[in-house]
C-alpha cells in the first residue's frame, strides 16, 4: 500500500487515479491518448501474433513506467487480477477432460483424465498473450488519462451531454462520498461498531442510510452552490487545449509500422 | 455618503417546515462597506445570503441593485457567495475547470474566460495547482480554490458564509489579507461569523440576526458596546474591548473611543502613563 499526502489508497480504482492525475503524460491531447491506446489494442487483436502481443505488452509496460511514472512493481500489482482472470481462462482452454487418456500429456485424476497437447498449449498462450496485449493497451489509456478527461473526449465524438456531465459529477461525488463513508466508519469504530460480526453487519446497514441521506442533503447544497455561480441547465466545463504534436502522430506510425514488420516477419 | 449598491427590502423567506428563518428583514449595502453578519446558528444568516444571491426568491420583499429592483439571474452575476464547505461549492474535476466554471455560465469568450481564470489562480496562489483534482487538495487549499471560483466571475459584491470555520490560523491568516486585499479594490463584503474577535477587528459594521430578524445594524464599536444585544444574540465580547473596559474599570486607561486594535489600546494607555 503507497501513501500520498498521509491518504491511504489501497482502493485499485483510486490508485489508478492517482496515476493517472498525475501522470506525465497528463498534457497530451486526451483525444489522441485514447484514440491510440483503441488503435494499438485493435492491432494487437487483429494481427494475431505472439510477438506483436509481446512486443505491445514490453512497449506498453514501459511507457506506463516511464510516460505515466508508475513503479514497476505498482504496474504489475495493478495487472494482477486481469492477469489471474486471464490465467484461469486460458487454462481452461489448454486442458481437456476426457474418459481415457489421449492428448501428449494427460494426469489421472478419478475416473478421468486431465490432458493437453502442444498445440492447445501453444493456442492458449498465444491468446493469454493476445489479451495481455490488449489489456495493458487499456491500462496505458486508464493510467494516463483521468476520467474527466475522457469525458471530455466521449462528448467530443459526441456522446450525448447528460451521460458526460454525469460522468464529470460521478467522479466528484465518489471521492466526496467515500470520504464521508471513511468518517462515518472511522466514528462507528471508535464506539466499537465493529465489536462482531453482527454489529458489524448493522454498522454497515446503518452507513449505508445515512450515506443515503446524506447525499440527498449535500445533492440540495451542491445545487444552490451551482445556481450561485450561474448554472442554468448546462454545464460546460473548461477544457485546457492540448494540442496534438507532430512527432505524437509520427510516433504513433513508426509503432504501427513496427508491429506490422513484426507481423510480417513473424507471420506463420 | 457611499453609494448605495444593493438594498434588500422586507425580504421573508420559510423552508418547508418550521418557523420564517427570515421576516421582513431590510437592509441597505453601501458599496465597499465590510460587514460583519452575526448571530447564532439557525438565525437566519445563510438564508439571507442565499436570498442576496438570487439562490433563493423570498416569499415576499424586494432586492434592488444599484437602485433598480433585480432579478434573480442579475444578483447571481453581481453578488458573489463563497459557501461555508468548499466541498459543497467545488463541481469541477481540476482546479482550472473549477474556477472557470462561473465565468463560463456567465457565456464569456474563451480568451477571457483564460484571462480572468489566470487573474483568479494567481491573486489565490493556485497556479501550481492548476490540474489538480480537488479531492486532492487540503482544506485550506480547497477553501482557496472556492474564493478563486467566484473572483473569476469579478462580482461587485461577495458573500461569505463562515469563511473561517475549520481553517487552520495560518490558512485565517492568508483568508483575512485575501479580505483585505478585495476590500481595498472597493469590493463589498459581506461576512457571516461567528469569531467575535475578527469581526471586531475587521467589520466596520455589524448587522446582527436574531430568529429571522435583524436584531441590531450599525458600527462595530458600537454594536460591541450594547450588552442587551450581545446577550440576547449570545455573543461574546471580543477579547480586546474586555481588555479595554477592564482597564477602564480600573483606572488604567482614560475613556475614549473603543480600540480595535492592539496600537489603539496602547495609544489609550499613552495618555495615563506617559
Amino acid at each position: 500500500m503507497k501513501r500520498h499526502r498521509g491518504y491511504r489508497h489501497s482502493h485499485k480504482l483510486a490508485d489508478m487515479d492517482f496515476y493517472a492525475c498525475h501522470s506525465g503524460l497528463r498534457d497530451w491531447n486526451g483525444c489522441y491518448k485514447v484514440g491510440s491506446a483503441l488503435w494499438i489494442l485493435l492491432l494487437c487483436l487483429v494481427l494475431d501474433n505472439l510477438w506483436v502481443s509481446i512486443f505491445v505488452i514490453v512497449t506498453m509496460g514501459a511507457l506506463n513506467r516511464k510516460g505515466n511514472r508508475i513503479e514497476i512493481r505498482a504496474y504489475l500489482r495493478l495487472l494482477r487480477i486481469p492477469i489471474f482472470f486471464l490465467a484461469t481462462g486460458c487454462a481452461v482452454l489448454a486442458f481437456e477432460i476426457s474418459k481415457e487418456p489421449a492428448g501428449e500429456w494427460s494426469v489421472a485424476l478419478y475416473q478421468c483424465y486431465l490432458y493437453a497437447d502442444a498445440e492447445r498449449l501453444w493456442q492458449a498462450a498465444k491468446l493469454f498473450f493476445r489479451a495481455m496485449g490488449a489489456v495493458s493497451a487499456m491500462y496505458f489509456m486508464a493510467l494516463s488519462t483521468p476520467a474527466w478527461e475522457l469525458a471530455s473526449v466521449l462528448q467530443k465524438i459526441h456522446v450525448p451531454k447528460v451521460f458526460t456531465e454525469l460522468m464529470h459529477m460521478i467522479y466528484r461525488f465518489i471521492f466526496i462520498l467515500a470520504k464521508v463513508r471513511k468518517t462515518m466508519k472511522m466514528a462507528a469504530c471508535s464506539r466499537m461498531g465493529d465489536v462482531d460480526f453482527k454489529t458489524s453487519c448493522r454498522t454497515f446497514g446503518q452507513i449505508g442510510g445515512n450515506l443515503l441521506i446524506v447525499s440527498l442533503k449535500k445533492a440540495n447544497t451542491y445545487y444552490d452552490a451551482m445556481e450561485s455561480r450561474g448554472y442554468e441547465g448546462e454545464m460546460p466545463f473548461w477544457e485546457q487545449e492540448k494540442p496534438v504534436r507532430m512527432w505524437q502522430i509520427l510516433a504513433l506510425a513508426a509503432y504501427t509500422m513496427a508491429l506490422a514488420a513484426l507481423w510480417f516477419w513473424r507471420k506463420p | 455618503m457611499r453609494e448605495e449598491i444593493l438594498q434588500a427590502q422586507r425580504l421573508s423567506y420559510t423552508y418547508q417546515l418550521g418557523s420564517p428563518a427570515l421576516s421582513e428583514v431590510s437592509l441597505s449595502v453601501a458599496r465597499g462597506e465590510k460587514i460583519a453578519v452575526m448571530g447564532a446558528n439557525g438565525a437566519g444568516k445563510s438564508t439571507f445570503f442565499l436570498c442576496l444571491n438570487g439562490v433563493l426568491e423570498p416569499e415576499t420583499g424586494e432586492i434592488y441593485y444599484q437602485g433598480t429592483l433585480a432579478k434573480r439571474r442579475t444578483l447571481r452575476r453581481h453578488v458573489g457567495f463563497v459557501f461555508q464547505d468548499a466541498d459543497n461549492q467545488i463541481i469541477a474535476s481540476t482546479v482550472e475547470a473549477e474556477v472557470a466554471f462561473g465565468p463560463m455560465n456567465l457565456k464569456l469568450p474563451r480568451s477571457e474566460i483564460r484571462e480572468r481564470v489566470e487573474e483568479a489562480l494567481e491573486y489565490m496562489d493556485l497556479q501550481a495547482y492548476r490540474q489538480r483534482p480537488p479531492h486532492y487538495l487540503s482544506g485550506g487549499e480547497k477553501k482557496r480554490v472556492s474564493i478563486a471560483d467566484i473572483i473569476a466571475m469579478e462580482p461587485e459584491i461577495i458573500l461569505f458564509d463562515e469563511p473561517s470555520s475549520a481553517l487552520d490560523p495560518l490558512s485565517a491568516e492568508m483568508l483575512e489579507q485575501v479580505l483585505e486585499d478585495l476590500s481595498k479594490e472597493g469590493k463589498t463584503l459581506l461576512i457571516s461569523t461567528h469569531d467575535v474577535d475578527f469581526a471586531y477587528r475587521w467589520a466596520e459594521r455589524v448587522v446582527v440576526f436574531d430568529h429571522g430578524k435583524i436584531l441590531a445594524d450599525g458600527k462595530t464599536q458600537d454594536i460591541f458596546g450594547q450588552e442587551q444585544v450581545l446577550r440576547q444574540a449570545h455573543l461574546k465580547k471580543p477579547q480586546m474591548l474586555k481588555v479595554y473596559e477592564v482597564l477602564l474599570e480600573r483606572g488604567a486607561i482614560q475613556a475614549g473611543s473603543r480600540p480595535r486594535r492592539a496600537e489603539e489600546l496602547a495609544d489609550c494607555m499613552g495618555g495615563v502613563s506617559g
